[in-house]
């Protein structure tokens, strides 16, 4: 939300100052960089505490964000409190969906923070730009360096280690610009062994290696126009989930795009950017460091995905518009193969994903008019056209007979914002409308395992859109010393899917309980609150609290699963000469609005204190940044609300990072 | 650059190749040919069954008879039809068969069934013997047969003495290969019936009459017995009822390969159980499943 407002304000700002200086500068270079007319929040991808973070821990910076954990590697964003099926997440655009049916590989896990320049987050409808969504859009920017007059290397690497679970990582990332030529490349490794808890004891299967590296390569065709060829690779080998019955053996992702981007000096088109782009994933899980599991299973996830975005910005006096169209392929497919006691025996197969193809094609349109020095409207819309087909659509009709082997579905989305500066208050209201579409889970989804709430869960062809209404608003003030903003939003969603238990069948898993099928729910709710203010109480004493609280309820006022109790953080930070030193608290409540239909115990509250101190200095002339940190000082145990199967945090862990840019 | 991207990243593990998947198990046969060939003075009797073999199990059978002089096929002859196995202490017995074969003046040839109880071995033999008429001539002829092991468990077979008395016989017709998914089962349910009278001459039908048995419902509920599946079952089943042409006709939901159990239990006409005990329900993971006691195990 708050990202959100930021935005808004950023957009609207940037909007005024180009509406000031219509005149474009004339000079490419500078305008490549310049005409973004859709303005974004410039975040650095790292932490008030941490400099050197991985995507997870810098997107949980967020207020809107909170993460499903099932170890220490590759959490599952929620975004404003929904799951991440609610929102679309991207890659400078491009869709990318996970391989694995229980969710260990959400989007966010194959990138790295030193390919990423900021982190987009947009809430609710806003987010529909790039497909549709009921809770928002994550958009990882990847870095991107601009042509320069002369050649200039630059580059940073950064290294560290964590104690509590040994993790030890090297980081490098170098850019090369000349006035034609850009390239810009990073290389990561991490590997790290298991983690202690608050208990000093040693969370079994909590250990990750992981891989990353990637390669822009942009080449000025004439004096406004580029073409861009990136690619990333991601590897990640040996991943423990000890909050999942199984490991990882290997993932690895291939994320490729071939872009045009053209400016034009004067007209109604601003800006025209195309890409076509093609990825791929692969998954393996891997049981056979369980020995305590009855059944080896294997289980193979694939996802590719090919697809085009295509965009323009318009813009007139007063009003600046974005129309892009989307479109894009994705082949899911997920096996499992049982094998039984006596090897020699028949091995037992089946679908999870059965072949599950998702076609989706949207255009959508962004506009922000500036109303008065004070006030202007966003508004925008999309209408998206999802297609779904399932190849082996027998594996369906085991729980849904008949049910069709393909779906077309109509994607509409809405949104409006009108947003007022007085002085040092800022205000702003805004609504939207919007669809989605099941999730292959959700739509075709067999059998596939929770062991959060031991269920095993059938997707359903037949479900309907999930429909989203949202309200939204927000005030803040500032000055010199002192901000405030508070943010809130309210969804009503009809055709809530949730999975819902089945009188039919029986489990396949050996750990399951029952079977549930995905079913939409007349309609749920979810609030959503966040309140930040800052002050300054001297140029170099800084203060910042944050306090959030949701609550999301179901058609019949039962407690919805994973809503984030009301939690608080509250930092210092202090600089004298070249020496940074922050401090910070947070916690969450207890978790009262808990909900045992989907298997979530009352959380109980919990309170962290971490600290940390940085010392900048130049060593052989570059400039060089030490830190030293300690994360749960006090070693406490716990586990929140959204860590499956009620799996215990980490316990104090002392980071040490180095980071020397070039 | 999809190219570009299958030439970098290939797969670490190939995808299962769904359709051999499905048939590792099975050879799936559909053409007929012939499994014995009879001369008899100037006839020929030439019977067909699937993959020109007989097996143990429900056979289907296609019979054709021709004027070998004339070269003539003969249609609508009375055709008897008469399998007797010898067992190894001498004994002689028949199983459930159609004992008049049908013309079908479509595609030509005599029809009819059988279902083997046995296969051949060393110690016990299948002798077919047959009766038809030409002209108002009876000829009959007796041939020794080779019954091979049903190797597909998806054409498994069972016989039992029912809570009645009667003996009866139970032989899955299809799916010869199952599909994951819904499978339209397919099944022959016979009845032995007790000779009243004392026998004639050596072969006297009479003492070996089978029939269809009529207007009994099967229940049926699949599960998969490996332990680790822990009493698997699958939903959206339906109990076998008789159809016109004799056989019972329900619907097995298989989810996944590999060995399944049908448990049935068989009710007559009243609703009176004939054989067959219910299994429990609940999931059971690491204890192999409990079998009614009438099932027939299959594996695909």
């Amino acid at each position: 939300m708050k990202t959100k407002i930021t935005l808004i304000i950023a957009c609207f700002l940037a909007m005024r100052l180009s509406a000031q200086n219509p005149n474009i500068e004339q000079d490419s270079i500078v305008a490549l960089e310049t005409v973004e007319l859709t303005a974004i929040i410039k975040k650095k991808i790292e932490t008030d505490m941490k400099m050197t973070v991985s995507v997870d821990e810098f997107l949980a910076s967020s207020d809107n964000i909170s993460f499903i954990k099932r170890g220490a590697y590759a959490w599952e964003p929620l975004l404003n409190n929904m799951s991440s099926e609610r929102s679309t997440i991207t890659i400078d655009g491009m869709h990318i969906f996970g391989a694995c049916t229980d969710k260990m590989d959400p989007i966010t896990s194959y990138v790295e923070s030193n390919n990423l320049s900021e982190i987009d987050i947009k809430s609710g409808q806003e987010g529909s730009m790039h497909g549709a969504t009921v809770a928002g859009s994550i958009d990882l920017k990847r870095k991107s360096t601009a042509f320069s007059d002369y050649s200039m290397w630059k580059g940073a690497y950064q290294s560290g280690f964590e104690f509590n679970n040994k993790q030890f990582f090297n980081l490098g990332n170098v850019s090369f610009s000349n006035d034609k030529w850009v390239a810009d490349a990073s290389i990561a490794y991490r590997k790290a062994d298991d983690y202690n808890d608050g208990n000093n004891e040693e969370v079994e299967h909590s250990q990750f290696t992981k891989f990353n590296t990637s390669l822009g390569l942009a080449y000025k065709t004439s004096e406004l126009a580029s073409v861009k060829v990136e690619a990333i690779y991601d590897e990640a080998k040996d991943v423990g989930y000890p909050a999942l019955p199984m490991d990882l053996w290997l993932s690895r992702a291939l994320i490729t795009s071939v872009s045009y981007k053209q400016l034009f000096d004067e007209g109604l088109l601003r800006a025209f950017d195309a890409k076509i782009y093609f990825n791929a994933i692969e998954h393996y899980m891997d049981d056979t460091t369980r020995p305590e599991n009855l059944v080896h299973m294997d289980m193979p996830g694939w996802s590719t995905t090919y697809g085009l975005i295509a965009k323009g910005n318009f813009k007139t006096n007063r009003l600046s518009s974005e129309i892009q169209l989307n479109a894009y392929n994705n082949l899911s497919i997920a096996e499992m193969r049982m094998y039984p006691q006596d090897r020699s025996e028949r091995t037992m197969f089946a679908y999870s994903w059965p072949w599950v193809t998702t076609r989706y094609a949207g255009l959508s349109m962004n506009n922000s008019w500036d109303i008065s020095e004070k006030s202007s409207v966003n508004f925008g819309g999309t209408l998206g056209i999802n297609y779904n087909h399932s190849k082996y659509v027998d594996f369906n009709w085991i729980f849904h007979p008949g049910a069709p082997q393909e779906k077309t579905r109509l994607l509409p989305s809405l949104n409006a914002n009108y947003l007022l500066n007085l002085n040092s208050f800022n205000f702003s209201v805004g609504a939207g409308y919007g669809h989605r579409a099941p999730s292959v889970s959700e739509g075709y989804g067999y059998y596939i395992y929770n062991s959060f709430d031991r269920y095993d869960y059938i997707g359903n062809p037949d479900l309907k859109n999930e429909i989203s209404y949202e309200l939204n608003a927000s005030a803040g003030f500032s000055n010199d010393k002192l901000s405030i903003q508070a943010n809130v939003n309210y969804f009503y969603i009809k055709n809530y899917i949730i999975g819902r238990i089945l009188s039919l069948g029986s489990p396949m898993n050996y750990q399951s309980v029952g079977v549930k099928g995905y079913t939409s729910l007349d309609h749920a709710t979810l609030f959503n609150f966040s309140l930040n203010s800052s002050y300054a109480i001297s140029d170099d004493f800084h203060w910042k609290g944050t306090l959030t609280y949701a609550r999301g309820k179901d058609e019949n006022d039962n407690n919805l699963p994973f809503i984030r109790p009301l939690s608080y953080q509250t930092s210092l930070h202090y600089k004298y000469k070249k020496i940074n030193i922050q401090t910070s608290v947070n916690g969450d409540f207890e978790q009262i609005h808990y909900s045992p239909e989907y298997g979530e115990d009352e959380t109980p509250s919990y309170t962290i204190w971490n600290a940390s101190i940085d010392y900048s200095l130049r060593l052989f002339d570059y400039k060089t940044v030490f830190q030293i940190g300690a994360e749960n000082i006090l070693n406490e145990y716990y586990s929140t609300y959204a860590d499956w199967g009620n799996i215990p945090r980490m316990g104090r862990n002392v980071f040490t990072s180095l980071k020397i840019n070039f | 650059m999809t190219a570009l991207g299958v030439a970098v990243m290939s797969c670490t593990i190939d995808k299962t190749d769904f359709e051999a998947e499905l048939n590792t198990e099975i050879i799936e046969y559909v053409e007929f040919s012939e499994a014995v060939s009879i001369n008899s003075d100037d006839y020929q009797i030439s019977i067909e069954a699937l993959n020109g073999t007989f097996y143990k199990g429900y056979n289907e059978i296609r019979l054709q008879l021709r004027n070998i002089q004339s070269n003539q096929d003969i249609e609508n002859s009375e055709i008897s039809f008469l399998p007797i196995i010898t067992t190894y202490n001498g004994e002689v017995a028949s199983c459930p068969h159609s004992y008049n074969l049908e013309y079908n003046d479509i595609e030509d040839y005599y029809s009819g069934y059988v279902v083997f109880t046995e296969n051949s071995s060393d110690t016990e033999s299948w002798m077919l013997y047959i009766s038809f008429t030409v002209e108002g001539q009876i000829f009959t002829v007796t041939r020794d047969i080779i019954v091979e092991e049903q190797t597909n468990k998806n054409l498994n077979m069972t016989s039992f003495t029912g809570n009645d008395g009667e003996q009866y016989y139970i032989a899955l017709v299809a799916p010869q290969s199952p599909e994951i998914g819904e499978n339209e089962l397919v099944a022959g349910i016979y009845k032995y019936q007790q000779p009243e009278g004392e026998a004639g001459d050596f072969p006297d039908p009479s003492q070996f009459t089978f029939y269809e048995a009529e207007n009994y419902t099967l229940l049926l509920d699949p599960r998969m017995p490996e332990p680790s599946m822990g009493n698997h079952s699958s939903p959206n089943n339906q109990d076998l009822i008789q159809y016109e042409d004799g056989l019972y006709y329900g619907v097995v939901n298989y989810t996944m390969t590999g060995n399944w159990t049908l448990n049935f239990i068989m009710l007559n006409a009243d609703g009176e159980t004939i054989k067959g005990t219910e299994v429990p329900t609940d999931f059971t993971p690491g204890v192999e499943g409990v079998k009614s006691e009438l099932h027939i195990d299959i594996l695909f």
